[in-house]
């Protein structure tokens, strides 16, 4: 009888770790998943910035239209929806790398540079592109704290039984690290 | 400068020299008086009590209104001394900049800056610098704020005792970002660690909750809380991080920063007065000068540090 109310107590003790290693789990793989959504936020507030840059640079732009049409198709792309979490993360690195390829180029024309539309729009791009990174940031916190729960000791033994996989992190690339100054690059 | 700085180091050497003869006087007198005292018959000491006490009461004034009179005189001298030397270096810094002796960074300010979220029964502070650095509107001055608690002990008697919550520069700055969330910047001093992480955790006075930021570096001196994680990432850039550190790195005083309504709030804790001067020593010291200088170009210098000038956001 006593052995029995022993194993009771022990499987009781466990039942209750596993409910809170669980929940534990749970709560941080939605917080994950809450960062990724703001990040995909972020990213439509850009994708909306789009048409605005292109229309008001095409005028001036005689030499990268290839790019600007480039740009216009992705964006296209994104907006459309149906792509998955690493499709979308993939999409979005091209996106920032040719909008840096145009925001390098304006340099060579004067006119652009000094259109209060596009001063204002650069402003907005600057902003969105620094809420973007702050998303980023805080997915990858948010992600570090899940995978930690997920590889480490006792957790690791619940993500185990539950099936809680590890997500992956985003790469900062080194332009984010540095914090784009893009107005030092019109001065 | 240097003219009017060696008129205030006369005036210096007198109040020194006043407040040492009436120091010595009264003291001379109280030792006058208690000799006769002691000196006289044991039998004429009833009698002689009320005139003793009468002497005394007199000693007693006159000294109070020496003293009264030459503080009256100090103070002109202490008002003198921010208007000949404080304020001509606040324009030296920036002609922009303008100056308020007897003014200083309100206490709803201190407040709203959720730095320190004890109750503040005592407030004060001066020597107000506000105005414009570039683009960047600011204000600091000097600040002290207390709390107190009483005790009372078994005979019924209840003791006010007064603890300081803060006392050094309050610094605001007009931020070059808008947000909404608050974030707080606190000196890190639990160390890192597991168990330190959990403390930090624990932090169940504040509504805002722990942001772990990924630059270990800037982990090492602060501790980040924040309403909201994502803003408080958009706020504190990467780049804002290494020059709030390097700024850290330069000044060793305990550094608290706040994000609040689109103002940057900058607290740094010192142990001296800031700017006033002292009775022991000599004004004309060049060194004098320059610890002045230097308190008032550390405000400033923060927009530049922090590159609160750069406006490339939608804020202007």
């Amino acid at each position: 009888m006593e052995g029995f109310s022993t194993l009771l107590i022990v499987l009781g003790v466990f039942v209750l770790f596993a409910i809170l290693g669980y929940n534990r789990l749970v709560r941080l793989r939605n917080m994950a998943e809450k960062a990724f959504a703001s990040i995909d936020a972020m990213a439509k507030k850009r994708y909306d910035l789009i048409p605005n840059l292109v229309a008001t640079v095409q005028k001036y732009m005689e030499h990268e239209r290839a790019t600007l049409t480039e740009i216009t198709e992705m964006r296209a792309k994104a907006v459309s929806g149906n792509l998955s979490d690493n499709e979308k993360v993939d999409l979005d690195n091209k996106i920032s790398r040719a909008m840096g390829g145009i925001m390098v180029a304006v340099e060579n024309y004067p006119d652009l540079k000094a259109n209060q539309n596009f001063m204002q729009l650069q402003g907005s791009l600057n902003e969105v592109e620094e809420q973007l990174s702050a998303a980023r940031r805080a997915y990858n916190a948010a992600v570090t704290d899940y995978n930690n729960a997920c590889q480490m000791f006792p957790s690791n033994v619940f993500a185990m039984i539950f099936n809680f996989k590890t997500k992956r992190l985003f790469e900062i690339s080194e332009r984010e690290r540095q914090n784009v100054d893009v107005k030092s690059l019109f001065n | 400068m240097m003219p009017d700085l060696e008129a205030l180091d006369e005036r210096r050497k007198t109040v020194v020299k006043r407040r040492t003869i009436v120091i010595l006087v009264t003291l001379l007198g109280l030792l006058l008086t208690t000799v006769i005292y002691i000196n006289m018959d044991a039998s004429k000491q009833d009698n002689n009590s009320v005139f003793y006490f009468i002497i005394l009461m007199a000693a007693i004034l006159i000294t109070g209104i020496i003293i009264g009179g030459s503080w009256a005189r100090d103070k002109t001298f202490y008002s003198d001394f921010k208007k000949q030397v404080i304020e001509p270096i606040v324009k030296f810094v920036s002609p922009d900049l303008a100056y308020e002796p007897d003014n200083f960074v309100g206490s709803d300010s201190f407040q709203r800056s959720r730095i320190f979220l004890n109750r503040v029964d005592r407030y004060s502070g001066d020597d107000m610098v506000h105005g414009k650095v570039d683009k960047t509107q600011i204000w600091f001055s000097e600040v002290k704020a207390e709390y107190k608690t009483t005790t009372t002990d078994n005979k019924g008697r209840t003791k006010t005792t007064w603890h300081t919550i803060f006392k050094g520069l309050f610094f605001i700055a007009d931020f070059n970002k808008h947000f909404q969330a608050s974030t707080v910047v606190l000196p890190n001093r639990l160390g890192r660690g597991f168990l330190a992480d959990f403390f930090k955790k624990m932090n169940l006075s504040r509504r805002e909750k722990l942001v772990k930021l990924e630059d270990p570096d800037f982990n090492k001196h602060f501790v980040v809380y924040g309403e909201d994680q994502i803003e408080a990432r958009y706020v504190l850039s990467t780049s804002l991080m290494n020059r709030i550190r390097e700024f850290k790195e330069k000044y060793p005083n305990p550094l608290y920063l706040s994000f609040v309504n689109s103002f940057l709030y900058i607290a740094i804790a010192y142990r001296k007065d800031l700017f006033e001067p002292s009775y022991f020593k000599k004004l004309t010291r060049f060194s004098l000068v320059q610890e002045f200088f230097e308190d008032i170009q550390l405000a400033v210098s923060i927009v530049e540090e922090l590159n609160l000038n750069n406006r490339i956001w939608t804020k202007q």
